[in-house]
């Protein structure tokens, strides 16, 4: 134990050293999971939490993970449902990964529906939390199905988002009319244009295996 | 269009009968040739010049390189040869040192080997020859005279000549049988001795071999020592030293030791991330996997000191001062921290198996949940059933095939390190001859720019002489009236000389004097030069 405290700190040290060298870098990403919970997905949030759990799953020790929900009035610490880094050693980091889906699991169980969807003011909020973090790579990843509802007392629908260096992906986006197709792919080339156009890359999952390729690249 | 570029190619237009670059053809061209072959025979002096610049200058430029690249490549090649001699020299005073040690060795035990042998040599030599008086002592004349006259009373007493040859016969037999009692013992002395002997004396005769074999090694090692630290010939006692073949074979040897490497190299790295933790890169590779590389060397210098503190290698300079007891401080440092290695690879190894198994499990437990039915808020992870587990005979399986695994990892960490520590073996013999090789090559690569250089000067001047022959050739008319006009007024100036040892002979490209001594080529001084070192050692 006291051998392996001294490897640590000799490792910390060294690494302390190299960064002042410039020759450190870090391959830690940032992952933001936004839920929505107004009425017409929150039955979908269940399913969205697992797909939340195998990209986690699939995270290197030392990420961080954030999550929130998408409600009336989302740009709110409130919203947020938790905040947490892996631990950099992979032992601590699959317990620390099995919490994060006890949360999860948790918190899909016991999802109260929402009256307006303010995905903008999510986004916001996400964008917000994500740049704050130190890490090159940060995702955004949108359970929703991006029909935006915003109330009266709180309309973001004009705000402007900044999305600089953060990669907005769509998972588990439902048909919410399966008879008008292209009001959806319209919806989606929307909610596109918006993300590129305030500094971000956008991509679209459909099946349930793309996403922890898509922000683990493995 | 197509005019206007047939025009510029110079070709025959159909319109005007044809060009050439712009001049028609017939009169205005022959002028025009005639100009320029004037303005050639004006401008011949500068010409000659720029076309002289540009090629002998360049070749003669060629040309030193070449000298040089030969000087220089020479020496490279006498330098590596020099080396590789004093280091085969050296080789063999180890190994007359070597044998001179096991010599001396044998020596101080011979006094212990042969001191009972020769003892037991002289005994038995005392007691044969004391054997031998004794059977020389034996008068048996005088033995069957004494018998007949034992016999001769009873002979008086008895007259019958049968009793008289039986009395005879006993009394003769007695006094032989007296006679050969004490000789037998040395008969039985010499039989069981004479065996000894010759055995002893085979002993003695294989030291004797064993000697002269070593003596004629040493000799041989020292004929060769000699002939190399007096051979004039170097290039010939370098060649008699084997480079290739040995580096092949540390190559090879090496080859497989780095294979060995990677092995460990995927065994460690993963764990080492307990260690060091993940998501930094040092220079574009991942934290754990530089940790492992730091690993793989540091155990790779223990297994280099540990050969050199040995004896086995001479890589590290600093052994070969040092005391035989601070190399055997050295000599059990390194091997003390080979065996921590090779405890911390075995730990490693049992980490690696905790972390894939965790690994799996955390991933099964995201999959199960995805597949199986929508989780209860109340259910823990530990407690969630696992789909994916096995169970029965197939979890006991699973389990005792994990064991195995573990244990094997466990006999591959726990090697590994010693075997990186043999590979320091041959790596003496890489490095060594790596640089002899490489001063090889370089030294022959250096001749062979020195050819190409050579080649190109030659090149150079003679294009530049070919050019300068084409000029005069197209220049000739002029240069020909000249040279009569130059004749006629100087015939009347001086009343007639020979024309052609005109020193202005404008039609004479290079010639030399003949009242100038004629000096040796360059080239041919250099060489006299560089040789005079040599003669004066001589």
């Amino acid at each position: 134990m006291i051998g392996r405290s001294l490897f640590g700190l000799g490792t910390a040290l060294a690494l302390a050293a190299l960064s002042g060298c410039g020759l450190v870098t870090s391959t830690n990403r940032s992952v933001f999971f936004v839920f929505d919970v107004s009425g017409t997905y929150v039955k979908a949030v269940p399913d969205a939490a697992k797909l939340a759990n195998i990209t986690i799953a699939d995270l290197q020790p030392g990420d961080w993970v954030g999550a929130s929900q998408i409600s009336a009035c989302s740009f709110s610490e409130k919203e947020i449902i938790l905040q947490r880094q892996l631990p950099t050693t992979p032992s601590l980091a699959a317990t620390a990964k099995r919490e994060l889906f006890q949360a999860f699991n948790t918190y899909a169980a016991g999802v109260k529906t929402a009256k307006f969807t303010d995905i903008r003011g999510a986004l916001a909020q996400a964008a917000f939390e994500l740049k704050q973090r130190p890490e090159a790579e940060r995702f955004i990843v949108l359970f929703s199905d991006m029909v935006a509802d915003y109330g009266k007392s709180c309309d973001t629908s004009g705000i402007k988002l900044d999305l600089t260096g953060v990669h907005v992906i769509a998972a588990n986006v439902i048909k919410t009319n399966p008879g008008d197709p292209e009001k959806y792919f319209a919806l989606l080339k929307e909610w596109e244009a918006q993300v590129v156009a305030a500094g971000g890359t956008w991509s679209l999952v459909s099946s349930p295996d793309q996403l922890p390729k898509l922000v683990n690249g493995v | 269009m197509d005019q206007s570029i047939e025009q510029a190619a110079g070709s025959p237009s159909a319109a005007d009968g044809g060009s050439f670059f712009g001049i028609p053809y017939g009169w205005p061209l022959i002028v025009a040739i005639i100009a320029l072959i004037l303005v050639m025979w004006m401008a011949r002096e500068p010409l000659r010049r720029v076309v002289w610049q540009m090629f002998f200058i360049t070749g003669r430029v060629f040309g030193r390189w070449g000298l040089w690249l030969t000087e220089h490549g020479r020496n490279a090649r006498n330098t590596c040869n020099e080396k590789i001699a004093a280091f085969r020299a050296d080789e063999l005073q180890d190994r007359m040192l070597v044998l001179e040690d096991r010599m001396g060795r044998r020596a101080e035990k011979l006094a212990k080997e042969t001191g009972p042998v020769i003892a037991r040599l002289d005994k038995s030599t005392h007691q044969l020859a004391t054997a031998a008086t004794e059977l020389t002592d034996i008068n048996l004349e005088d033995a069957a005279e004494r018998a007949f006259r034992a016999a001769l009373p009873s002979m008086e007493s008895g007259r019958g000549l049968n009793k008289l040859e039986k009395n005879f016969a006993q009394s003769t037999a007695r006094a032989m049988n007296e006679r050969l009692v004490p000789v037998r013992p040395a008969l039985q002395i010499i039989k069981a001795e004479a065996p000894r002997v010759r055995e002893l004396a085979d002993k003695l005769n294989k030291t004797q071999n064993e000697f002269n074999q070593s003596v004629d090694e040493v000799n041989k090692t020292f004929t060769e020592f000699e002939m190399i630290m007096r051979s004039e010939d170097r290039s010939k006692i370098a060649a008699r030293a084997s480079i290739v073949i040995p580096w092949l074979i540390a190559v090879l040897i090496t080859a497989i030791a780095l294979s060995g490497v990677f092995l460990n190299f995927f065994l460690i790295e993963r764990p080492m991330s307990e260690i060091v933790g993940e998501g930094a890169r040092i220079g574009g590779i991942g934290l754990p996997t530089f940790a492992a590389i730091i690993v793989i060397f540091l155990e790779f210098v223990a297994g280099v000191v540990l050969m050199d503190a040995a004896g086995f290698t001479r890589l590290i300079p600093a052994f070969h001062t040092m005391s035989d007891r601070s190399r055997k401080i050295m000599f059990g440092v390194a091997f003390a921290f080979l065996a921590l290695f090779s405890v911390l690879e075995m730990t490693l190894s049992i980490v690696r198996e905790q972390i894939i198994e965790q690994d799996q499990q955390t991933r099964d437990l995201a999959n199960s949940a995805l597949l199986g039915p929508a989780p209860a808020p109340a259910a823990t992870p530990e407690a969630a059933p696992d789909a994916t587990a096995p169970t029965g005979e197939a979890a006991v399986a699973a389990e005792e095939g994990l064991a195995l695994s573990t244990v094997a990892q466990l006999i591959l960490a726990g090697i590994i390190p010693w075997l990186l520590a043999a590979a320091a073996l041959p790596l003496e013999t890489i490095v060594r001859n790596s640089v002899f090789m490489l001063s090889i090559v370089g030294s022959f690569l250096m001749l062979m720019a020195a050819f190409i250089c050579k080649t190109l000067a030659v090149a150079f001047k003679n294009v530049g002489l070919f050019a300068l022959t084409v000029y005069d050739a197209i220049i000739f008319a002029p240069l020909w009236v000249e040279r009569r006009v130059k004749g006629t007024v100087r015939n009347r100036g001086s009343g007639g000389g020979n024309a052609s040892s005109e020193p202005d002979d404008t039609l004479v490209l290079d010639r030399k004097s003949a009242n100038q001594p004629q000096k040796e080529p360059k080239r041919d001084r250099d060489r006299e030069k560089s040789r005079e070192p040599e003669l004066q050692k001589a």
